[in-house]
């Protein structure tokens, strides 16, 4: 990994810092203003956000824009989310310069969803390069400003370069040997899916063993029953307590908007305090916080952490 | 027929490495046809592996016997079991699919964990001959071929576009990419000139469904087909006459 450090996500995590990251995920739609909204509530709650790219394979704006628009309206740090589901390696190329010319300091790596999970079912799904891949694409890319062809590159992108880890993943044994495989081609952080359980997350830190690359574990307090639904049934490797699951159905019987905000808060609290209160004990060096349109939960859940 | 040509010995020789004992198995279907897992490939095999120092056990299959086809196939793996057993690794001389069939049956129904390592190089489902093979369907699970004359255009245009020619159709009407090549919308066009259908030419075809591609792809029948010994003999029969018999005169 080279010295360089390029972001505020980057310093931080080299600091020791805990780092707190955000979520913002841009909509089938002609702006960004929404997602803009929401950066603005976070500034200052987190110390970037990431910035999805057509999540379970729906369509919405192009993540590089959407992470553009929202860093230079918001000064919001953005992580630009990136997968090989869509796009050739020329392709990824091309966008990884792109999102260095356009001031995007952090790339977060992604193999991508089958596009068949998605709205455009009937695409063909790409993956010319998967993550692993693309993370040493884009390692070479800054560190050698070389492509994949070994042509120089003028003036290489100065960015930083994530990956994912699924602890919740079927066969553990097999998703920490592809975790170990990103570290080997350069990841500089890692960055988990959605954990509800601690013994999972344990499980998973026992597993991969100490390693040099800093780990943010995802959490998603849901605003809604609906969305915690959603991870429960749809999202591959992620399974969502049962008792949390009823206490946040429970609340879509409340009628009153602020109770039943209020209430929804409750709940993520109390469920989150212990996970969170055992999360200092772990490895991780910080917190991603999936709470995609729900900045309001952010502060009191970081109060937990201190 | 998948064609299929066989891979450098260097290659084969790398996977070997480490491996002493080795089986070589054959193909009577497609990697017989290609000759890359006929009986005579197989003997040579066992000879260029026996140079270079390696004890080999031959299990060539018969004409028509695929390894892909483990119900037949599977007969001659159980038969050679002690062989299969005491071996380092078993090299197939078939396509991808074979050695993988081959693999599953080996793991799962004999309970024989062993490096399989493949022969050959499958090159696609091809047609033609008696020499020369063409691409011509990537068994895509959706076949267009009813909105483009008979001509795929997904595996014979360079771009699998649905709706070309692309601008760089090259003089003599050849492919961007390749000069040997025809440009498979030139002679889409051709076609639906000959069939008086240049309207359906212009028109605009939707983007092709990939999800009936989504993979990998299983597939199940109702009714296996049972070929008894009436149907054997006459499918033999047929075979002989079209390979011996007197060719059938055209004018006729």
């Amino acid at each position: 990994m080279g010295d360089e450090v390029y972001s505020d996500l980057m310093r931080e995590l080299k600091a020791g810092e805990y780092v707190f990251t955000g979520e913002l995920e841009p909509e089938k739609a002609g702006d960004v203003n929404e997602p803009i909204e929401m950066a603005r509530e976070l500034v200052g709650m987190v110390v970037a956000c990431n910035v999805t790219d057509n999540p379970q394979s729906f369509a919405y704006v192009n993540s590089m824009a959407a992470s553009y628009l929202i860093q230079k309206e918001t000064g919001m740090e953005c992580v630009y989310q990136l997968r090989c589901s869509d796009r050739n390696r020329m392709a990824l190329l091309s966008d990884v310069l792109g999102a260095g010319a356009l001031g995007l300091k952090n790339i977060l790596a992604l193999a991508g969803d089958h596009v068949s999970l998605g709205d455009t079912p009937d695409a063909k799904p790409v993956f010319d390069l998967d993550s692993t891949t693309l993370i040493k694409l884009i390692r070479t890319m800054v560190d050698e400003g070389k492509d994949l062809g070994g042509n120089e590159i003028h003036n290489p992108p100065k960015l930083h370069v994530g990956g994912a880890a699924a602890p919740g993943a079927a066969h553990l044994k097999a998703e920490v040997g592809k975790v170990k495989r990103k570290i080997n081609a350069g990841v500089e952080y890692l960055q988990t899916q959605v954990v509800y359980y601690t013994d999972v997350l344990d499980k998973f830190f026992d597993e991969l063993g100490k390693v040099d690359v800093p780990i943010l574990v995802g959490i998603f307090p849901a605003r809604t029953f609906g969305q915690a639904d959603f991870f429960d049934k749809y999202v591959a490797g992620v399974d969502v307590p049962p008792d949390y699951l009823e206490a946040m159905r429970a609340t879509k019987a409340i009628k009153d908007k602020e109770k039943k905000k209020e209430e929804v808060d409750r709940v993520n609290i109390e469920f989150f305090t212990g996970f969170l209160e055992h999360l200092k004990g772990t490895p991780a060096a910080g917190c991603h916080m999936m709470a995609v349109g729900y900045p309001r939960i952010i502060p009191p859940l970081k109060k937990l952490m201190e | 027929m998948i064609a299929q040509e066989q891979k450098p010995m260097e290659e084969i020789l790398g996977y070997l490495e480490g491996k002493q004992k080795v089986v070589v198995m054959g193909c009577g279907g497609c990697a017989t046809f290609y000759r890359t897992g006929d009986t005579k490939a197989v003997n040579e095999m066992a000879e260029n592996l026996t140079k270079e120092g390696k004890d080999v056990f031959k299990m060539p299959l018969p004409f028509s016997i695929q390894a892909c086809d483990i119900e037949k196939s599977g007969v001659w793996l159980e038969k050679n079991r002690k062989e299969l057993e005491n071996r380092d690794a078993l090299l197939v001389m078939s396509c991808g699919d074979g050695v993988q069939v081959v693999t599953e049956y080996m793991d799962e129904k004999m309970g024989i964990a062993k490096s399989v390592i493949p022969a050959n190089d499958a090159i696609g489902l091809v047609g033609g001959g008696p020499k020369k093979f063409k691409e011509t369907c990537q068994s895509c699970g959706m076949c267009e071929l009813g909105k483009t004359a008979g001509i795929c255009p997904l595996t014979s245009c360079g771009k699998g576009l649905m709706n070309g020619p692309c601008g760089g159709v090259r003089e003599g009407n050849k492919c961007e990419i390749d000069e040997n090549k025809d440009c498979a919308w030139v002679k889409i066009y051709e076609r639906m000139e000959k069939l008086d259908e240049l309207d359906k030419f212009i028109s605009i075809r939707d983007p092709h469904q990939w999800s009936k591609a989504k993979r990998p792809r299983l597939f199940e029948m109702e009714e296996p087909v049972k070929i008894d010994l009436a149907a054997g003999i006459g499918a033999m029969k047929g075979m002989m006459a079209v390979t011996f018999g007197p060719k059938p005169k055209l004018d006729e």
